[in-house]
């Protein structure tokens, strides 16, 4: 009797730490891709707001930036917004101006998206590589996610913009 | 926005965590937001009317101080009671790796979390406990927030992920608006120091060799110090002891005043300084700062614009800076209201600006759940 109730206490701990792993991996590739979802937003966001920018500014290099971030392929993206990003930085931002405010906010919540984005992917990752999860094949209904991989795109803040403004 | 808090500390507690907690749920009512704060108490303690009760703390020694910690079944029945009463938008906790409601509200909850990270440690229980188990809760964390660039870092290099850096806010009005203590301010020179000074971290007796060199071609000058503690425990010369006007342990508001009182706060920290809320404090009265060179204290005093810096552990050094700023009327106003300025940035206000940005994005990373959308 004794090794009966052994092995089917071992066998059910066995079924709860699959199925708590299954789902953990369902998890973390819903979360995943729920937070790539949500960094596109931000920067369709950001391209946006940069393109008003751009007409205000009389900046036609800019404009394109913003053009080419919202129509490139996914294998030019990182690229494409690292080119905006680097004009962005360009501008003389001024905090009173509301289009500036805009893309400030709006560089600062796409780089929060990452930041959320980035973690989640590494999280997925990591469980991805787990010898039981490759075994089972607990993945095979999800694609590896990928990481978002551009350069920080934090513009000076309002605040600091403010300081220097009153230190000159 | 519905906002569910989590502090892992008793209320009545005073601690850095605790005020955080406080503050930044009352800025965010002040600013229309529904939130409900959980934290250990007793049912028949006197509460704010957002505070929901959790039970009654447990002292728990943990990572070198006692924590007051409410963990088990009974707690986990309690936070997921409160979870699903208040059917929060986003749930923010504090502190969440230790054993604690922090803890098991993450374990609890299906939305989006937003956790902050206040302590600089390198190590603790839980991250000695292992890594694995440390993941099992991180990764149900959707976005970090640490108060210091130091917090970042352990969050970056034990942790393993990236956190948002957004400072301690400072409740600016309550600072800047406080009446200098009877008799202050008064002529002669008076240098503050508030907090444990006879912890040798703190620095202060790289202030008193300071004072002993300064005190004796200075007739007027006098040391205001307040902290938990007596002046038996720390060694003072005789002219500093004779010069010293101590307050003790003092509350909230007092601490206001008298960093309105003083003509120069110096803070002589030696390290283990993860942010340095006093020194924001100080600024928000409008007091000329000195502060020892750390990372940490540079950042808040924005290099030395805000505030005078000196290298760390120097008292030499530190003498020279404060006979500069007390020859110097004009200097040290004008420090002064650098300083009121610079810790503008750290008004809760804005501060919580940031937080809610943070919010934000959180609830965007879920809004697309296939989950969340069958729900709604």
């Amino acid at each position: 009797m004794g090794w009966l109730v052994g092995v089917v206490a071992v066998v059910a701990l066995l079924g709860f730490y699959l199925t708590f792993t299954a789902k953990r991996v369902d998890r973390l590739h819903a979360r995943a891709a729920s937070a790539g979802r949500a960094l596109d937003a931000q920067l369709v966001r950001r391209a946006a707001t940069s393109a008003v920018l751009a007409e205000e500014h009389g900046e036609p290099d800019l404009y394109a930036a913003a053009r080419g971030a919202l129509d490139a392929r996914v294998e030019d993206r990182e690229a494409a917004e690292n080119d905006l990003t680097r004009l962005l930085r360009k501008q003389e931002l001024d905090s009173s101006e509301a289009s500036d405010v805009a893309v400030i906010a709006a560089s600062r919540r796409v780089a929060l998206a990452r930041q959320v984005h980035t973690d989640f992917v590494r999280d997925a990752l990591a469980v991805r590589s787990r010898p039981l999860v490759r075994a089972l094949r607990m993945t095979r209904r999800h694609g590896a996610p990928a990481y978002f991989d551009i350069d920080d795109p934090t513009l000076p803040s309002v605040t600091q913009v403010t300081s220097r403004a009153t230190r000159d | 926005m519905r906002i569910g808090i989590v502090c892992p500390y008793s209320l009545d507690v005073p601690g850095g965590v605790q005020l955080h907690v406080r503050d930044l749920a009352e800025t965010l009512i002040a600013m229309g937001h529904r939130v409900s704060v959980l934290a250990p108490a007793d049912e028949d303690q006197v509460l704010p009317s957002y505070v929901v009760a959790a039970g009654r703390a447990v002292a728990v020694p943990y990572n070198g101080s006692v924590a007051r910690l409410n963990f088990g079944p009974i707690s986990a029945a309690r936070v997921r009671r409160w979870l699903k009463e208040g059917d929060f938008d986003v749930l923010h906790v504090h502190e969440p790796m230790a054993p604690s409601l922090s803890l098991l509200a993450v374990m609890a909850c299906d939305g989006p979390i937003v956790a902050t990270f206040h302590t600089a440690m390198t190590r603790s229980r839980a991250m000695s406990a292992g890594r694995r188990v440390a993941q099992l809760v991180l990764e149900r964390i959707t976005a970090r927030i640490a108060v210091s660039a130091l917090a970042r870092r352990v969050q970056v290099e034990h942790l393993d992920g990236g956190a948002v850096e957004i400072p301690n806010g400072v409740a600016m009005a309550k600072f800047a608006g406080a009446q200098p203590l009877p008799g202050y301010p008064r002529s002669g020179g008076t240098i503050g120091f508030l907090g444990r000074f006879t912890e040798s971290r703190k620095g202060f007796s790289v202030l008193v060799d300071a004072l002993a060199e300064l005190m004796p071609s200075r007739p007027g000058l006098r040391l205001l110090l307040a902290g938990p503690g007596g002046l038996a425990d720390v060694d003072l010369p005789p002219l500093v002891a004779k010069r010293t006007d101590f307050l003790g342990k003092v509350s909230e508001v007092d601490k206001a005043r008298m960093l309105r009182s003083v003509d120069i706060y110096v803070a002589p920290n030696t390290g283990g300084e993860s942010f340095g809320m006093i020194l924001t404090e100080a600024m928000a009265a409008g007091s000329a700062v000195v502060a020892s060179d750390l990372d940490a204290f540079r950042r808040v005093l924005d290099s030395g614009r805000a505030g005078a810096l000196f290298p760390t552990g120097d008292s030499a050094a530190l003498a020279r800076v404060l006979a500069e700023l007390l020859d110097d009327d004009a200097r040290r106003h004008e420090l002064g209201q650098r300083a009121s300025k610079a810790a503008a940035q750290f008004d809760w206000p804005v501060v919580a600006e940031q937080v809610l940005e943070v919010y934000a994005t959180a609830i965007d990373a879920y809004a697309d759940d296939p989950k969340v959308r069958e729900e709604l």
